[in-house]
This record gives C-alpha cells, structure tokens and sequence, in this order.
C-alpha cells in the first residue's frame, strides 16, 4: 500500500478536478467544500508519503508495471516528497483564502474556477515526481494552461497578462520539447536514470549541447529567471487576489525544481562542456537574477508588483545556493526554496487582504491604514524580516547556508551578490515602512469592518512558519542533507 | 562554405523545421494583431512536432505490430512508435493552448473592441 502513495498523491486532486463539474451540476457551493476537502487529504497523504521515504527510502513507481526504460516511472524520493509537503499545505492555505475573495461575478463558473485549481494542483504534483522527460513537459503544459485561464478569470487588464503570458509560455515548453526531441534523437531514451548513464559519454555532440541549451531556456521562461521574467509582474499583479498567492508562491518553484533535476539528475553536475563547468554558468544567471530582480524592485509602487519582483530575485537566490557543487550550498538553496514559497504566498496573501479589507493597492495607500490594521501590519513585518534575512526567520539561515556553500566553494562572486540582495531587499522594505510609519496627515477612512476569520488564519499561519522554519532549520536542513541529496554530491 | 550547403541540402528535413520555427517566431515577434500572434506560436508548436516525426522515419519499417510470436523479433524491421506517441500528445497539448489562447482573445475583444496589441495598450494607459 505505502508504495502506491505517490500515485495517490496526484490522483486525489485529478479526479476531484474531473468529477467536479458532474457532482457540482446542481449544488454549487460544493465546489468549495470538496476541494479543501481534497487539498486536506492530499497533506495528510504527503506527510505520510515523506514519513515512508525517510523510513524506508525512495519509492520509484513504475506505471502499470512497466519498467524502466520502457515504461513510465516516477521517483518520489526525499527531494520531491518535502517539495510535495510544501505544495499541498500551501495549496491548502490558498483555497481556504480563495473562499472569501474569489470573484464574485463568476456565478456557474465557480466550479471550473475551483477544478482549474485542483487541475493545477494536480499537474504540480506530477512535475515533482516526474522521471520522465516528457512526463515532465506534459505536466508543465496542464500547469501552464491551468494558469493562464485562472489569470484571465480577473478580466480587464488580466486578460492581456494572461495572453502575453500564454505567448511567453508556450514559446517556453516548444523550446523544452524541442530540446527533449534532440536528446531522445540521441540517446533513444526519455527516463531520466536511463538517460544519466548514456549522457557522459556524449557531451561532445553538438546536438547534446544544443538540446541541453533549449531546456534551459525553456525552463528559464518557465520559472521566470532574468531576463526571461517579463511576463511574471504583469500576470501576478493583474491575476485575481485569491489566485496570486497560489500562482507565486508554487508555480515558479516547481519549474526550478525541474530544472534542479536536470542539472543533478540528469546530467552529472561536475561536468563540463568544453571546458565550462555547467554549475559556473547556473550561478552566473543566478546571480544576475538575485541582483537585477531586487533592483527592479526598488522601483515599483504597487504592492503585488513589489512582491513580484522580490520573487524574481529570491529565484536568482535559490539557484545560486543549488549550483555552488557542494552539500551545504544544495541543501540550504533547497531549504530556502521551501522559505520562499512560504514568504511569497505570505506576500500575495497580505497584498490580497489589503486590496480586498481596505482597498489598497501601493504602497503610499498603506500608510493611510497602517495602524488601523494591525494584522496587516503584524504580518508585514515578519515577512519583511523574512525577506530581508534576519534571525530568527527561516530566511536568514537559508541564506546563510548558502553563503557557507559559496565560501566552501571559493566562490567569493555569489556571496556578493547574496549580499548585495540583501541590501537592495532592505531598501525596498524600508520604503515600505517609511510609508507605513510616516506622520500622515490625510487619514483614510478604512472600511472598519471584522477581517474574516480565513484572512487571519492565512496571514497568521504564514507568519508562524516563517519563524517556525527558522527556528527547526538545524533540524530541516539536516533531513535534506540526509535523504534530498543528489547522487554524487 | 560549400561543404555546409551541401551538408545542409542532404538533411531538408531540418531545414524545413529551421525555416517553420523561425518563421513563426518572426510572426510572433513583429505582429501587432494578437490572433496573428497565436498563429506564429502555433507554427513555432508545429515546426517542433515536425521535427520529432522526421527524426522517427524509418525507411521500409512496417507498423509496430509483432508479425510472428514464433520467429525471434527483428527490432529493425518495426517503426519506432514512442516518438509518434509523443507527437499525439504534443499535438494535443498545443490544440488546448490554442484554445486557451483564442479565448482569451475573444475576452479581450469584447472588453477593448480591438485585437491590435497598440490599441488595446493605448486603452489601458
């Protein structure tokens, strides 16, 4: 039974997604019970699953009993089950905030609205535990497509993110399938442990080399790594509030995770194509990333578009944590990865609360509210520290991990710009403050009403794991280095 | 020089995906009108898909279905069907992507009465 827990994991959310039109014909308001209903299940599912891979190792599952290289296998070993953990709990927290913001002129539609939900869920659930080249190009395409309509649910200037989104993306996974077809015209294979024993020996082809770049890109726009990271503050910003957290705090995290498999588990990770070492160009985009997003950030106004931008550079942060080629700079880019995730559904949770409670969207209308809202503001500030890096936040010892990694590697050029995001994430959150905290003299009259209860359960619970992840990282990061390692780190 | 012509003229198939996918991506880059836009993606999905077929065609194989189950299986005189398989499938992909992509152009037709890209950004200002 245990071994079957990964399939369990991804059907959960797939058949409730497809059986929802047909079970909600009549009754609407189901739509919303049955999914936190299914998102409940599927974290109690993973914290079972992650419990039966520490205990008992990895589990590869091979569909309908056929075997590696000829069937299609899933591996949920250590790396792909704390990742799993992380996305149905945050999903959870999602769809509990979408019940009191989800739009309200959606009528009939509300059930599609909550099965592209579980749809993205699902096909989210699928990238973490793919195997298989292409498996993971499907996957990446049901995730894509599931976001673009739930962005274009908001209308208006939405629908035009959601379109140049939509370009963007698809131009992305044609890039990745195109590299998927040069590898599989080389090597006669798509699983990813097939592949890695045939794969060494072929590095000097051309076409090895050349489908290698086009994944990477492809995955590159996927995740919104600079400069491929136009579409994401339009499409985040404009996308509806209940959606934002979910889209941002997931969807690009898990396209790194595919990108982290190919590096380490796919390719071997030391190797070098004439003469590069492949990790040495990861951490230089991962460095232009940390640096230019933060920068880009100094200057927006709008709330979610701020956020947005600190979510460009905190990618650029993880990769330069996952490519340092040692043990303490993976596990603390994967433990900040996990940080993030928490910190930017955090994030779009506050942007959502103070749109929808007080109809703020820059940072200059914050400071009208600041002191009526005391959640607001509670909040802001723990993430805020969190963003920045300080102790005791889980933030603060992701990045020192990473910056450990870096100096164990000798690899002065990452810790700089680590810092230099550091600073430049400090200033932008001294803006905030300065708005927040400034005398002003025009008080805003804000709706006093009760936050709801699923506004206050949100921000708290976000609040609380950032600290709480900071405060059990020694525990955390040790769990990664014990059973998410790539083989031969 | 004229050994890579040559070089390039004896595989036309990667040629014709060269010539497909560059010429959608210029469709993509230059056009204003958003439906023109989708239509340089969709030849940018195809050029791709086109280029997985032709690297499968096997010359004189027959259909992936074992003739004899008593003589030994002769792997070369089958076609391969895994790269078809996957042509299905992306092919299937790019048709939902497409439909996403014209609906959503629908909607923003109805919303700014325009499909031109300036327009509609003229209107958003």
């Amino acid at each position: 039974m245990s071994h079957q827990l990964p399939a369990i994991l991804f059907l959960l959310p797939l058949f409730a997604a497809i059986s929802m039109p047909v079970v909600c014909l009549k009754h609407r308001h189901w739509s919303y019970r049955i999914s936190v209903a299914t998102l409940a299940a599927m974290v109690l599912v993973s914290i079972l699953n992650l419990h039966n891979v520490i205990h008992h190792g990895e589990i590869r599952y091979a569909f309908s009993g056929w075997t590696v290289p000829l069937g299609i296998e899933w591996v949920a070993d250590g790396l792909a089950s704390v990742i799993l953990v992380l996305l149905s709990v945050l999903g959870l927290l999602g769809l509990v905030f979408t019940g009191s913001t989800s739009p309200k002129d959606l009528g009939g539609r509300i059930v599609h609205y909550y099965t592209l939900i579980l749809l993205l869920v699902s096909a989210l659930t699928g990238i973490a535990f793919a195997g298989d080249l292409f498996n993971l190009f499907v996957f990446l395409e049901v995730a894509a497509i599931s976001s673009y309509a739930l962005i274009g649910v908001a209308g208006g200037r939405a629908l035009f993110a959601a379109f140049r989104y939509l370009i963007l993306g698809t131009l992305g996974a044609s890039l990745y399938l195109l590299g998927v077809s040069y590898l599989y015209a080389v090597t006669g294979t798509l699983n990813m442990s097939d592949m890695v024993d045939k794969l060494p020996f072929l590095l000097s082809s051309k076409a090895v080399v050349g489908g290698l770049i086009f994944m990477f890109i492809g995955l590159a726009i996927k995740m919104a790594l600079v400069p491929f990271h136009s579409w994401l503050p339009e499409a985040y910003t404009y996308a509806p509030e209940s959606i934002s957290p979910i889209l941002s705090s997931l969807v690009t995290k898990v396209a790194l995770l595919a990108w982290i498999r190919i590096i380490y588990w796919v390719l071997n990770a030391s190797i070098a194509i004439n003469d590069i070492p492949i990790l040495l160009l990861v951490s230089v985009l991962g460095t232009l990333a940390a640096v230019i997003g933060a920068s880009l950030a100094l200057a927006q106004r709008d709330l979610k578009m701020l956020f947005a931008y600190g979510g460009i550079s905190h990618i650029g942060i993880i990769i330069i944590g996952i490519s340092q080629g040692n043990q303490t700079g993976f596990s603390g880019g994967v433990f900040y990865l996990l940080n993030d995730a928490v910190m930017q559904a955090g994030l779009f949770f506050l942007a959502g609360v103070a749109f929808c409670q007080y109809g703020v969207r820059t940072i200059d209308d914050l400071g009208r509210v600041g002191k009526q809202a005391p959640w607001l503001t509670g909040a802001l500030i723990v993430m805020a520290l969190g963003m920045i890096g300080l102790p005791p936040t889980g933030g603060f010892f992701g990045k020192w991990y990473i910056i450990l990694g870096a100096l164990e590697a000798g690899n002065y050029v990452s810790v700089a710009a680590v810092l230099l995001s550091t600073l430049l994430t400090l200033a932008y959150f001294v803006k905030v403050f300065e708005c927040i905290f400034r005398q002003s003299s025009t008080q805003f009259d804000a709706p006093s009403g009760e936050i709801p209860f699923s506004f206050k359960l949100t921000l708290g619970v976000t609040s609380a794991a950032i600290i709480v992840l900071g405060l059990s990282s020694g525990s955390i990061v040790q769990l990664l280095l014990d059973h998410a390692l790539p083989p031969g780190l | 020089m004229v050994d890579a012509l040559l070089a390039i003229l004896q595989r036309p198939n990667f040629l014709t995906f060269v010539i497909i996918f560059l010429w959608g991506f210029y469709i993509m880059v230059t056009r204003y009108n958003l439906v023109k836009k989708l239509i340089g993606m969709y030849l940018v999905q195809t050029s791709v898909i086109f280029f997985l077929v032709s690297i499968s065609v096997k010359k004189g194989a027959t259909v992936p279905v074992l003739l004899s189950t008593s003589a030994p299986v002769q792997a070369a005189i089958y076609a391969n069907p895994l790269p078809h398989v996957l042509t299905l499938t992306a092919i299937v992909v790019g048709v939902a992507t497409t439909g996403v992509g014209l609906a959503l152009c629908g909607a923003i037709y109805r919303k700014y009465g325009s499909l031109d890209e300036e327009e509609i950004l003229e209107k958003l200002e």
